[in-house]
């Protein structure tokens, strides 16, 4: 049903304003309740929409639960109440298999997550884990290899002897090997210097153009974050408390005294 | 020079001994977090399958290992499912507590079956080899390493090669990323616990024709255990090979050596060994899967 990358869909009579209020999103998280633990809820009413072919970032302080969003989307924790669309699709409190396999949604996580003694190559492999097709994942840690040259140059190098910043590669790389329709990524920039994290909002962005991926990342870094993105979303104490067009929330008086310094 | 050389021919078969000993045990702590207090158990129900096979069946130990390590390979299953699975997310404490429970319940069980008598189990496999008028190799101790240096290849490829190899490596190193790139935790902590119980008891098996087999053996096996484990770190399979020949050697040399207090002594080698381990290089002489000191998850 939905045509993707902004393009528009045909027969649709009413007046069109923007791509968001038009097509089915790819993810829609609807009013979401979740926690770790019975009867106290993190998120307390979340609702995020991404739609294909977009990158949107969500900020927001420390502990406001947006790596908590995460992780009831992809069926890390119960989510207690409030749906999880997928294409329309109901996947709410699917198991991470599933979310991979029937929802095509890979994870980058927060905290580092390269499976440290084994190599790139052997990390990337494990990124198809649930495909026994040989020929495909060989196919496709090429094709990260091209996304990635770097990756290439280490493929027989223990992940964790690399550096932080190729670390965050592989991680992405890895995440792509799936060819998911969505990533999530939570702090994609977190640790990283700032010419690194250049690096990296750069490859997001060139992944975003060349290949259509849809990113919803998380970021601490606001502004850059937020630079990078398509639209934006605030989460404050587990709800979204702002959410519009990238530019709109930098330019935003309240949004900029919060989060982006002034 | 001889009396030297034949410690060293004794620490090495020793070491076998050890080898297929430890495997078990270390694995399960590396990748699951588990520290199996009831190790030496499971290697005395080992041994004592194969006292049985070998009382009623007229079979020889080395041809039972297939059997006793599917045997303990699906008691292993079975209790992971139904009592290590609830316990693993808690603290190391908790697991501790649990396989310490089963170590006494075993004992005990094992003691109602079959008293507390001291059993010996028999092999054709026996004597000893001369090499020269004062040098010999003891030939069961000798046909248990070659066995350990079988397990110890065929594991370490299954680790290396294999996609379900390849699982239990992912979800040691990395719990949580394993789980988002699909690998289902319970499932590979089943297949570890039942692939380490069977090694255990074919440990037992092998055990069986050169230490007594009796329902109390355990808690000093385990000791070594993990001893071997501190110095060769945890779920390192080549660091297995080296703690189990390090500690074989020690004692050998220590029984050539030091008079008359020989077997004490080994075991207070093992705690010397472990207690430096610990203190001094928590992640092993080898490099494991993770430190020592590592939390569970
Ligand atoms: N594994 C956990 N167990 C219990 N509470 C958690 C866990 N992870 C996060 N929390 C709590 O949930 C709240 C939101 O955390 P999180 O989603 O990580 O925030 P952030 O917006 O910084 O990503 C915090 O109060 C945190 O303490
Ligand atoms: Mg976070």
């Amino acid at each position: 049903m939905t045509t993707g990358n902004g393009q528009q869909r045909s027969g649709t009579a009413q007046v069109i304003t923007r791509t968001s209020d038009r097509v089915r999103p790819l993810l829609e998280v609807q009013d979401i309740y979740a926690g770790y633990y019975v009867g106290q809820d993190v998120l307390k009413g979340v609702t995020i929409k991404v739609h294909e072919g977009e990158i949107v970032c969500v900020i927001g302080p420390n502990g406001a639960g947006k790596s908590t969003v995460f992780k009831a989307v992809y069926g890390i924790i119960p989510v207690r109440s409030g749906r999880v669309l997928c294409d329309g699709r109901d996947i709410t409190n699917i198991p991470p298999q599933q979310a991979l396999q029937t929802a095509g949604i890979t994870i980058v996580p927060q905290l580092r997550s390269v499976f440290a003694q084994m190599t790139v190559h052997e990390n990337l492999e494990l990124g198809m884990f649930l495909s026994r097709d040989k020929d495909r994942i060989r196919e496709r840690i090429e094709y990260v290899y091209d996304l990635f040259p770097r990756l290439k140059e280490r493929s027989k190098q223990e992940a964790g002897t690399m550096s932080g910043g190729e670390q965050r590669m592989l991680e992405i790389g890895r995440s792509l090997m799936w060819e998911p329709r969505l990533v999530l990524m939570d702090e994609p920039s977190a640790g990283l210097a700032p010419i690194i994290t250049k690096q990296i909002f750069e490859a997001i962005r060139r992944l975003n153009a060349e290949i259509g991926l849809t990113v919803l990342m998380i970021e601490q870094n606001a502004r850059q974050g937020l630079e990078a993105s398509d639209r934006g979303y605030v989460i404050e104490v587990g709800r979204q408390t702002y959410e519009g067009r990238a530019e709109e929330l930098l330019a935003d008086d309240n949004v900029r005294r919060a989060f982006l310094g002034g | 020079m001889s009396t030297f050389s034949q410690a060293l021919i004794n620490g090495i078969a020793l070491g076998g001994m050890y080898l297929i000993l430890v495997l078990g045990f270390s694995i399960i702590w590396g990748v699951m977090g588990v520290i199996n207090l009831a190790h030496g158990e499971f290697v005395m129900v080992g041994a004592y399958l194969a006292w049985v096979a070998n009382e009623w069946l007229g079979s020889d130990p080395f041809l039972v290992v297939l059997p006793v390590f599917f045997i303990l390979a699906a008691f292993g299953f079975v209790l992971q499912r139904i009592l290590v699975n609830r316990v693993i997310d808690r603290p190391h404490l908790v697991s501790l507590l649990v396989m310490f429970g089963v170590s006494i319940i075993l004992q005990n069980a094992m003691k109602l079956i079959f008293s507390a008598d001291f059993r010996r189990n028999d092999t054709v496999l026996d004597g000893a080899w001369s090499l020269s008028e004062r040098v010999s190799i003891p030939v069961t101790k000798f046909m248990v390493l070659l066995v350990a240096l079988a397990v110890l290849v065929a594991l370490h490829q299954f680790l290396q090669r294999t996609r379900t190899g390849k699982s239990i490596r992912a979800a040691a190193q990395n719990r949580e990323a394993a789980r988002i790139v699909g690998i289902d935790i319970n499932k590979v902590y089943a297949i570890t616990f039942a692939l380490c119980l069977g090694m255990t008891g074919v440990a037992g098996a092998l055990i069986s024709p050169i230490l007594s087999v009796q329902p109390f053996q355990g808690p000093p096996l385990t000791l070594k255990a993990f001893a071997i484990t501190a110095m060769s770190g945890l779920g390192s399979v080549k660091g297995a090979l080296g703690g189990a020949m390090v500690l074989g050697i020690i004692e050998a040399m220590l029984a050539l050596y030091v008079d008359k207090i020989g077997t004490n002594l080994a075991v207070v080698a093992s705690f010397v060994i472990l207690v430096a381990a610990l203190v001094l290089r928590p992640q092993g002489l080898f490099g494991g899967l993770r430190p020592v000191d590592a939390t569970a998850s």
